[in-house]
């Protein structure tokens, strides 16, 4: 008997296949012309842990080759694609790339591999225009692929760079700034460092308050001939007296001045929609006579851009103290969680990083933006 | 598990120990003490053997290193392992091992330490901003050499410091700064002679950990009726021979009934009744006391009208209570029966 219902061809089923969540974040980003790119999956281990500390060691699945060379499974994608990148005869120039595939992060309890999808751009010189369209794009793929929307969170390392040069900040502690306010520490607990053990050398300090380079390292050079040591490992006597310099400047009184300290905190207070920064971070700039110049304007333009692309700008959430740990994410950062996650995990993470390409050893900056979304991360899991 | 227990023919106790070196000699001198002499098989390359008069003990003769990969992987019972290895070779030692008894013997420290042509380097804190201007200005991270790379690792995290890359080294690490091939060290040293040598200093507050050798139990292996009564035996020896090590008798005859005394000597020296609570009408009295508190103890019961008082070492000194085998056995999990 002839069937009374047609029975679906072979055509028809591939044609229904429903797309997987990270299939249609792909799409997205196929959509926008980001080109498909699937770098290696093994990379040397000292790459990833040049970049990040020994910290991510325990979360790399190691490896070794023949000759002894550690390797890893990428942990993560923005590396191995900007490695590929420098790697192939677009180095220097635009480039836009899209990935889908595992990533492998040893996780207790946990599969140990998960899948990621994101995008990167290289090259362009219309930063905060790429900026807006990485973050946007990403956004709306995160969307795409779980369905509902996510909650973002925006910092710029540009604005608090341009604080600390305002401000003239001296070097040793705007390092310890950039690190202890990444990590999420406050002012008092960034300043009020545990004593350390050249302060407890009063007279060598005392000695070289008003010693120069060239006073200090003669008697950095004269102690260490009295102690009879010969070999200076790893730092030059210079090195030592410089660290003496600074510790001798930094001996007398508070770190740095009371109202520089006040204008830090009321930059790092300042929250709220990105127009609502803009306007606080304007105020701040005009009390304190801070020259945060381009750094401003380009936040104002990158937030522009933003509303253009149709985000609503009133759901963004910025932070003054919003910066990331890694130092080559040099402006723009961003994150997300999907509210309706189990645990609200960051599910969405990008930002600028054109201080990378050179840190992978290409002779000059490259800039670049990125985001990846971590897929079990979303509400529906990935559809896992 | 279940399959040894099912078919009840459980396999024997495995007890894993040093198979060469002072570590050996050591450990079968601990064990001897307790009266479980190490019975190696035919000859010293045997690495197989038994103890004399305790049944279905396997005695396993091993490398250290892999004494605790026995222990993590359940097939060795208990063994003898420096802390140092364990901490740094198994991620979850509290939820995977039990530390018995500390040895007394393998005595030595992981610290971190840097040239000492560093003065300007004292503390932990020193280094974390040593190591992050060293990033600033060279764009390279500072190097630890060093075989203990999940020590290190955990110790400069709890101590915020991040800008320095582990290289592994697997000998003579405290050469490494010297030969150019990383600006400090983390390593193992008994006396600081070594470092002293290469022009290493430890740093003040940088002893990662304080080893020694040590019994331990893995709470992974099989543990049937057969291999916990075996782990019962061993520990009651060992418990009796350590307390007896530390403790003395002290024997004396009171003018006045002595159940007073005993209580006070408790209460004042720690010390028991060497037969438990049994107290003779007479004042007769016979105290266990620790080494250390012997001599007050004496004077005290002098002062109480003895006229007399002698103090003897012990052999040994079982107790009813074995605390050793009852702390392991609270953590074998019921279900390896």
């Amino acid at each position: 008997m002839t069937p009374t219902v047609d029975a679906p061809t072979p055509t028809d089923i591939v044609s229904q296949a429903p797309r997987s969540a990270g299939e249609r974040a792909l799409d997205h980003f196929l959509a926008a012309g980001f080109e498909r790119t699937e770098p290696p999956i093994l990379h040397p281990a000292a790459v990833f842990l040049d970049m990040s500390g020994e910290e991510v060691r325990r979360r790399l699945f190691l490896t070794a080759d023949a000759t002894g060379q550690e390797l890893c499974l990428r942990p993560e994608y923005t590396i191995p694609v900007c490695r590929a990148y420098l790697a192939s005869d677009k180095a220097g120039w635009v480039a836009e790339y899209s990935y889908l595939g595992p990533v492998f992060r040893a996780r207790a309890g946990q599969g140990g591999e998960q899948t990621q999808t994101g995008l990167e751009s290289f090259g362009r010189k219309d930063a905060e225009a790429a900026d807006a369209e990485v973050f946007t794009l990403s956004l709306e793929a995160a969307t795409a692929a779980g369905g509902g929307a996510l909650a973002a969170r925006v910092g710029d390392a540009g604005l608090f760079e341009a604080v600390l040069e305002s401000l003239e900040i001296p070097t040793p502690w705007r390092r310890r700034l950039r690190r202890g306010v990444a990590r999420g520490r406050g002012l008092d607990a960034i300043f009020n460092r545990p004593s350390q053990g050249a302060l407890a050398q009063p007279g060598v300090l005392a000695a070289l308050e008003s010693a120069d380079h060239a006073g200090a390292k003669a008697l950095v050079e004269d102690l260490l001939a009295i102690a009879g040591i010969e070999t200076v490992g790893g730092r030059s006597a210079g090195e030592i007296a410089d660290r003496f310099l600074e510790q001798a400047s930094l001996r007398s009184g508070e770190p740095i001045e009371a109202e520089k300290r006040a204008v830090l905190d009321a930059f790092l207070s300042i929250s709220g929609d990105p127009d609502q920064a803009a306007v606080a971070l304007r105020g701040l700039a005009d009390s304190a006579k801070l020259d945060l110049g381009s750094a401003l304007d380009a936040f104002e333009v990158r937030t522009g851009f933003i509303a253009a692309r149709g985000a609503r700008i009133e759901d963004i959430r910025f932070s003054a103290a919003f910066v990331r740990d890694f130092d080559y994410y040099t402006g723009f950062v961003f994150e997300a969680h999907d509210p309706e996650a189990p645990g609200a995990r960051t599910a969405l993470a990008g930002g600028r990083y054109d201080g990378l390409a050179r840190r992978l050893g290409s002779a000059r900056d490259v800039p670049a933006v990125g985001a990846a979304i971590t897929l079990d991360r979303l509400a529906n899991g990935g559809d896992r | 598990m279940g399959a040894h227990s099912d078919n009840g023919a459980e396999g024997p106790f495995v007890l894993a120990v040093p198979s060469k070196g002072r570590l050996q000699e050591a450990a079968a001198a601990f064990f001897a003490r307790a009266g479980l002499e190490l019975v190696q098989g035919r000859g010293v390359r045997d690495y197989r053997g038994a103890i004399a008069g305790v049944a279905g003990v396997e005695v396993a003769y091993v490398s250290s290193a892999e004494i605790v990969g026995q222990l993590a992987a359940g097939v060795a019972h208990f063994g003898v392992a420096g802390e140092d290895l364990v901490r740094e070779k198994v991620p979850d030692v509290e939820a995977r091992f039990e530390l018995l008894s500390p040895l007394g013997f393998g005595h030595a420290n992981i610290v971190v330490a840097a040239p000492r042509a560093w003065i300007d380097v004292r503390t932990m804190a020193d280094l974390d901003d040593v190591a992050s201007a060293y990033r600033a200005r060279r764009g390279e991270r500072m190097r630890v050499a060093t075989k203990y790379v999940n020590l290190t690792r955990r110790f400069f995290a709890e101590h915020g410091v991040a800008d320095y890359r582990i290289v592994e080294s697997l000998g003579a690490t405290e050469g490494a700064p010297a030969s150019g091939s990383a600006e400090l060290i983390v390593d193992i040293t008994t006396t600081g002679a070594t470092l002293a040598a290469n022009a290493l200093k430890p740093l003040d507050d940088g002893v990662i950990l304080r080893s020694q050798a040590t019994l331990i139990a893995s709470l992974t292996a099989p543990w049937g009726p057969n291999t916990r009564s075996a782990a019962r035996d061993i520990l009651a020896r060992i418990a009796a021979s350590e307390e007896a090590l530390e403790s003395r008798e002290v024997r004396a005859r009171l003018p006045s009934p002595a159940h007073l005394a005993v209580e006070a000597a408790y209460e004042r020296f720690g010390a028991v009744s060497a037969t438990g609570e049994d107290v003779d009408p007479h004042g007769f009295l016979a105290l266990h006391c620790a080494r250390d508190k012997v001599a007050e103890l004496a004077g005290w019961l002098l002062e109480k009208g003895a006229e007399r008082v002698s103090v003897a070492a012990l052999e040994q000194t079982f107790d009813a209570r074995n605390a050793l085998y009852e702390a392991l056995e609270k953590r074998i999990r019921p279900d390896s029966v």
